[in-house]
C-alpha cells in the first residue's frame, strides 16, 4: 500500500481555515486544479456518505465520497470511487490543528491507496505535489504565508 | 477537568527536534525552570514506567512517570507522581509531526489535571506558560535547533 503525507502551516486561524475547506462541494472555491463540483442526487455536502462529482481543469472527472467529518476535531476523510487514476483502496484525509503559538494553522493531507509497484513512485508525487500541496500553496496565498 | 494545549513551529528537521525532546532525563539541558534531572533506580530514561526526579530552579522536587514512548509515532505521555503544587491526576502528552512544506516541525504539548475548585486558571495558566511555553521557548534557542 504507498502512502502520501504532505504538511504545511498556514498563517491563520484554525477555525478560518476550516471554514474554508470543510466543504466537500467547494474545492473549486480554493483549489486552483479544480474547475467544478456537484454533489450527486442532490444531498447537503456534509452528509456523511454523500459523493461529490468534479471535474478538473484538465477535463478529467472524479468521484469521491465523503467517509467522516469532524468539525470538532477538524478532520474530513473520503474516498475515491471514480476517477482515471490507475489506483484502488484510495483514502484521503485532510486535518488542522491550531497552532496555539501566532495562532496559525498545521494543514496535513494524507492518502493511502493500492496500485502497481512501477507507478507507484508517479502516483505518490503526483498526488502529493499536484493535488495535496498545490492546495496548500493556494491556502497560503489566499491566507498570506 | 482543565485541558492545557501549547503548540508551536520549529524551524528544524522533526528528527533532530526529535532526538531533543525523546531523552525523558533530558530537560536539565534546555528547560530553563529545571536545574536537576535524574532517573530513579538507575533505569534507562526510554524504559516505560521509569521516573525522573526533578529539581527545580526555586529548590522545590517533583517526580513524574514515563507512561508511553514511540519513536514510531514520535509521541510520549507521562504522569505527575508528586508534586508541591496542587495538580492532580496529571497526565501530557508531546507529539511531533513532520512539517514537509520547508522541511520544519510541528510540536504539540498537551496536559489535563484536576486542582481545586477555583484555582482551575491559575494553574492552567501555569502549566501553559512557564512549563510548556517556556520550555518550547528555550529548545527554539538550542544551537543543534536554532535556524
Amino acid at each position: 500500500m504507498a502512502r502520501v503525507y504532505v504538511s504545511s502551516v498556514i498563517n491563520a486561524p484554525a477555525a478560518k481555515v476550516w471554514a474554508r475547506v470543510r466543504d466537500f462541494n467547494g474545492l473549486p472555491n480554493w483549489h486552483p486544479g479544480i474547475a467544478e463540483s456537484r454533489i450527486e442526487n442532490g444531498e447537503p455536502a456534509d452528509k456523511v456518505g454523500c459523493v461529490r462529482a468534479f471535474a478538473l481543469r484538465n477535463g478529467d472527472r472524479l468521484r469521491e465520497k465523503l467517509l467522516g467529518l469532524s468539525d470538532f476535531d477538524m478532520v474530513c476523510t473520503y474516498s475515491i470511487l471514480d476517477s482515471p487514476m490507475p489506483l484502488t483502496n484510495y483514502v484521503a484525509t485532510l486535518r488542522l490543528t491550531p497552532v496555539t503559538e501566532q495562532d496559525r494553522t498545521f494543514i496535513e493531507w494524507s492518502a493511502d491507496f493500492d496500485c502497481a509497484p512501477e507507478l507507484e513512485a508517479e502516483l505518490v508525487s503526483g498526488v502529493g505535489g499536484n493535488v495535496f500541496q498545490t492546495g496548500f500553496d493556494a491556502l497560503n496565498r489566499a491566507f498570506g504565508a | 477537568m482543565p485541558r492545557v494545549v501549547r503548540s508551536t513551529i520549529i524551524d528544524a528537521p522533526v528528527e533532530r527536534l526529535w532526538a531533543v525532546l525523546r531523552d525523558f532525563n533530558g530537560h536539565e539541558s534546555w528547560h530553563p525552570i529545571v536545574a536537576k534531572s535524574t532517573i530513579e533506580r538507575g533505569y534507562p530514561a526510554d524504559k516505560i514506567g521509569c521516573v525522573r526526579r526533578f529539581t527545580m530552579q526555586d529548590g522545590a522536587e517533583l517526580r513524574e512517570q514515563l507512561l508511553a514512548l514511540s519513536d514510531l509515532e514520535m509521541t510520549f505521555s507521562y504522569c505527575l507522581l508528586e508534586t508541591p503544587i496542587p495538580l492532580f491526576n496529571y497526565v501530557a502528552h508531546v507529539r511531533l509531526l513532520p512539517v514537509t512544506d520547508g522541511n520544519r516541525s510541528f510540536w504539540h504539548w498537551e496536559g489535563r489535571f484536576t486542582t481545586p475548585a477555583g484555582r482551575e486558571t491559575e494553574l492552567a495558566e501555569l502549566v501553559g506558560n512557564e512549563v510548556y511555553s517556556n520550555g518550547i521557548a528555550a529548545v527554539r534557542q538550542l544551537p543543534d535547533l536554532a535556524g
